[in-house]
């Protein structure tokens, strides 16, 4: 198997965003999805759900070994061999043995992520068994000979018009591209399967130990169907599917079909408990029914506690539904078996660190996917540790000359430069450079980008510090090096309306990035550093509250500093710090509780685009809107919350891609007939503002605190 | 269980309408087989999916009833046959290449998924509900609960018993594999009909 390189995976990207059947269906679903979902789950409490969800899944985790003990027990009393293979190929083998032992020479199977994984139809073809998965998208992949590109929706990269080349292929009769007929043609092919069938081989959702039962899941009933035809049935899933009673399974059984595909529940569950008479095998016999828990790295993943929350996954694929780089490409490159924020994570310790090197590059760090998934997992932290991981153990080559260069465009993260092996990259003279390298035109065409200040937010400070009003509220200005050195111009605007507000503002000159870009590249002990630096920085001056006028600064601060900093001895002084951070819109309107006659309102026609970190990242959701609201006419448009592409690095990496979101992203402003655009992070800004410069500069593009400032009444 | 809790029945109603179940209301088990004689005389003579020697050959429409008691399958036989039925009570191996319509009293009913539980130990009533065309599913009002969680008790103890082999049926087989256009009946079941028994 080759692994991909960078340079072939930009190809492979560029094939993808060039197929307009793909991006459209992607994109389709992803508006219908969401709306579907959010009805589905409207009649119960989804939060609360997932995490319950979550505190279970982390509980059985902790004692899988009592719970396969107990279901071994519980299983062998009616019927059913229970096997452990530690390795893909024990499993391969075991499954393989058992088709010889019993005679087995034709093979159905139903969906299974787990068989996926282990590549089983591959070793079963090499030990000569025929093999015909039964799950519609997955006999047509099956048919085209490649994998899954959604863990739900197997073909959803095809067209009707493809599926009817492969059947008409298949059958050797040409067929219509009827939909309809088409999914004809699949029941009746595959019934004659079914009959000649020896072994069915199916996954189980979950395991319980209590009972010694398993349940599969399906919409289109061939599970059912795989499980009473053969006379052998082999059911395989990972050890993490074992969970300790009904309630855990019914739990999630409320979550996951709503989650996969907005469906109260899906079509079918079949609950299995024990081995049961099967006529094929002559009268009066019973089915034989083993099942292989399938290891494969899980118990390591289980120690590995900053990752063994993946092993909360229960495999309802929403975590690519709505992911912005999904959309684009498709699950052939937004995973390996596994697909989606999911496949990222699992790629590394399944299939190898090496196959995951590339691949786990490609996230924005949006949180979409960790706002929905159904077992509450930190998907992006988990994809940031892991390739943190890979930067230790290959170096940053992957990528390192564009590391580099973006890293000589960021000579404004001078503390960056103090560390390790940045410390020695050539430093420019002067302080800042003032344009970026020629050598980013040819991957930046899609945006214009910003030039360095000529004057930096620290030093403009002393000439604008407003004077001190006794008795109120202190403020601490957090900057970030975007606004302290690109865009000082939103915290000047900021500063003129918390003046206006009469607060005392402090701007402890010593306090330097949040950090989020290092951690972002993987440099964990620079992120440590900035972390602690930043919190020495504002302890003299005792705030209230600590602004910031970057969404991305505040959630990092808020999200990641206990974690980076558990083992710094700061004790209380840390969750002093984050707690006190706060967005700009948000101190506005729940602390300072701005007026509408702060504002001359001329209705100007402004939309807003959440930054990721502001919506997902902090929760607000309302500040915003209520503050447009009071100095212009709102308009709401499209998927205002779904990411720029920008992600910092991200976009310098995969500028392909970012370049695309941009664009789908801007044209809904356009649909939406705006003629200001706002937010509140000087990354989304930067974006926003470079492609709008580029498509002409006819909408306007301002920061937040900008476009107060402009309509503040005099 | 003998009481109906109406809120429950009417959740079911309302829920089935979205997933193509179809609801009908009877008085009694034998009201419900009635009814499903008539679904099987007004539905067209269902497709082979296995290749027959003779496909020319004049074919009656098939019913299964496999895990019916004695009594009520003596009613359906007679009555079924009367109509020109071929009536199948086992042996569903013969039928693979497919029936006409399937016959089965769920034990259980889960409204705020309209959800009939199967309990089917008999290796005929499995085959026999996944190879028609038409699956007609009686459910007594009052074995009707709200939602999952009030119904496990009486599943956890049908499980830790002894062996058996339980389905959530909440409507036909579908798919949306291709094209994510919903398409029903790809391997199980075009249609489900559930026949609310008001007892
Ligand atoms: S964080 Fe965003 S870009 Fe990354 S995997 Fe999740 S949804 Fe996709
Ligand atoms: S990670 Fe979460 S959202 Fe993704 S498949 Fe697993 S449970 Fe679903």
């Amino acid at each position: 198997m080759t692994t991909p390189t960078l340079q072939n995976y930009h190809g492979s990207l560029k094939q993808a965003l060039g197929d307009d059947f793909l991006r459209q269906t992607l994109d389709n679903f992803a508006v219908q999805y969401r709306a579907n979902r959010q009805l589905i789950f409207a009649d119960v409490n989804e939060k609360g759900l997932i995490a319950e969800i979550a505190e279970s899944k982390e509980a059985s985790l902790d004692h899988l070994e009592e719970l396969y003990a107990q279901f071994r027990e519980q299983a062998a009393k009616k019927g059913i061999t229970v096997h452990r293979a530690a390795t893909a190929k024990e499993a391969q083998e075991l499954v393989c043995q058992l088709a010889k032992d019993y005679d087995c020479k034709k093979i159905i199977k139903s969906k299974s992520m787990t068989a996926e994984e282990i590549h089983l139809n591959h070793a079963l073809i090499e030990a000569g068994l025929e093999v015909t998965e039964t799950d519609l998208g997955e006999w047509i992949i099956q048919l085209r000979h490649e994998g899954p590109s959604h863990m739900v929706m197997p073909a959803i990269h095809l067209s009707r018009y493809q599926v009817a080349d492969v059947f008409t292929e298949a059958t050797k009769t040409n067929q219509d591209s009827d939909i309809s007929l088409l999914v004809k043609v699949a029941r009746q092919e595959l019934r004659a399967k079914f009959v000649e069938a020896d072994m069915g081989i199916s996954g189980a959702n979950f395991a319980i130990a209590e009972t010694g039962t398993f349940a599969i899941c399906t919409n289109e009933g061939n599970g059912r169907l795989t499980t009473t035809l053969p006379r052998v049935h082999v059911a395989i899933c990972g050890i993490d599917k074992l969970v300790p009673t009904l309630h855990d399974a019914l739990r999630v059984i409320k979550v996951l079909p709503r989650n996969a595909t907005a469906q109260a529940i899906t079509t079918y569950v079949s609950w299995i408990t024990g081995a049961l008479e099967c006529q094929r095998t002559g009268t009066g016999q019973e089915k034989k029914l083993h099942i292989i828990f399938l290891d494969n790295g899980r118990s390591d993943l289980i120690k590995d506690t900053k990752c063994r929350q993946a092993l909360r996954c229960v495999r309802c694929g929403a975590c690519a539904n709505l992911c912005p780089v999904f959309r684009l490409v498709g699950g052939h490159r937004m995973g390996y078996v596994y697909i989606g924020a999911i496949g990222l994570i699992l790629t590394y310790f399944f299939h190898g660190h090496e196959r995951a090197k590339v691949l786990a590059q490609n996230c924005i760090g949006c949180e979409t996917c960790k706002d929905i998934c159904a077992a509450g997992i930190d998907l992006p932290t988990v994809i940031q540790e892991i390739r943190a991981r890979l930067n230790e153990e290959y170096g940053s080559t992957m990528d390192s000359a564009l590391l580099g260069k973006v890293l000589q465009n960021r000579k404004l993260f001078h503390t960056l430069l103090k560390f390790g092996k940045w410390a020695q990259l050539p430093v420019k003279k002067g302080r800042y450079i003032r344009h970026l390298p020629d050598i980013f035109a040819p991957y930046q065409g899609f945006r214009a980008l910003p030039a360095i200040a000529d004057k930096a937010f620290r030093d403009l400070w002393p000439s604008i510090k407003p004077p001190e009003a006794p008795g109120a509220l202190k403020i601490g200005v957090f900057a970030g090096c975007a606004q302290d050195f690109i865009y000082p111009r939103h915290l000047k605007a900021a500063v003129d309306i918390l003046a206006r507000l009469k607060v005392n503002l402090e701007f402890p000159e010593t306090q330097s990035c949040c950090g989020l870009p290092v951690q972002m590249m993987g440099q964990r002990q620079a992120a440590i550093a900035t972390a602690k630096g930043n919190i020495e920085a504002f302890q003299p001056f005792a705030p209230d509250y600590i602004v910031t006028l970057c969404a991305s600064c505040a959630s990092h601060i808020k999200s990641h500093y206990a974690d980076l900093l558990a083992k710094e001895n700061l004790g209380e002084q840390v969750k002093a710090f984050t707690d006190k951070i706060i967005d700009f819109s948000s101190l506005l309107t729940d602390v300072l509780k701005v007026k509408p006659e702060t504002f001359v309102n001329n209705q100007e026609r402004v939309g807003y685009h959440y930054p990721c970190h502001l919506i997902r990242g902090l929760g607000v959701v309302e500040a915003p809107k209520t503050l447009l609201g009071m100095s212009g006419q709102y308009l709401p448009s499209q998927e205002e919350d779904s990411c720029c592409g920008f992600g910092g690095t991200y976009s310098m990496k995969f500028p392909e891609i970012s370049g695309v979101i941009l664009e789908n992203k801007l044209k809904r402003f356009e649909e939406a007939g705006v003629t200001c655009l706002v937010t509140d992070c000087p990354g989304c800004f930067m974006q926003l503002d470079g492609g709008a410069q580029r498509k002409g500069g006819k909408l306007k593009v301002e920061h937040m605190s900008e476009f107060l400032a402009r309509h503040l009444a005099k | 269980m003998s009481t109906i809790n109406t809120a429950a029945v009417d959740l079911f109603v309302a829920k089935a309408k979205p997933v193509t179940i179809q609801i009908k209301e009877v008085s009694s088990l034998s009201e419900a087989l009635t009814l499903t004689l008539e679904i099987c005389e007004q539905k067209p003579l269902g497709k082979l999916m296995l290749p027959v020697k003779d496909p020319d050959a004049p074919r009656k429409k098939t019913l299964a009833a496999p895990a019916l008691a004695a009594e009520s399958w003596d009613y359906l036989v007679k009555e079924g046959e009367k109509k020109g039925f071929e009536m199948i009570r086992d042996n569903l191996r013969q039928y693979l290449a497919g029936i006409d319509v399937a016959f089965s009293v769920a034990t259980m009913g889960i409204a705020d998924t309209a959800t009939s539980v199967l309990e089917s130990l008999s290796e005929d009533e499995r085959l026999a509900t996944m190879i028609c065309e038409t699956h007609v599913v009686a459910l007594p009002k009052s074995k009707i609960v709200s939602d999952s969680y009030e119904a496990e008790s009486y599943l956890r103890a049908s499980m830790t018993k002894d062996r058996n082999f339980i389905a959530f049926v909440s409507g036909p087989s579908r798919t949306a594999d291709i094209e994510r256009v919903l398409t029903l009946g790809v391997h199980g079941p075009l249609e489900l009909f559930v026949a609310l028994i008001n007892e």
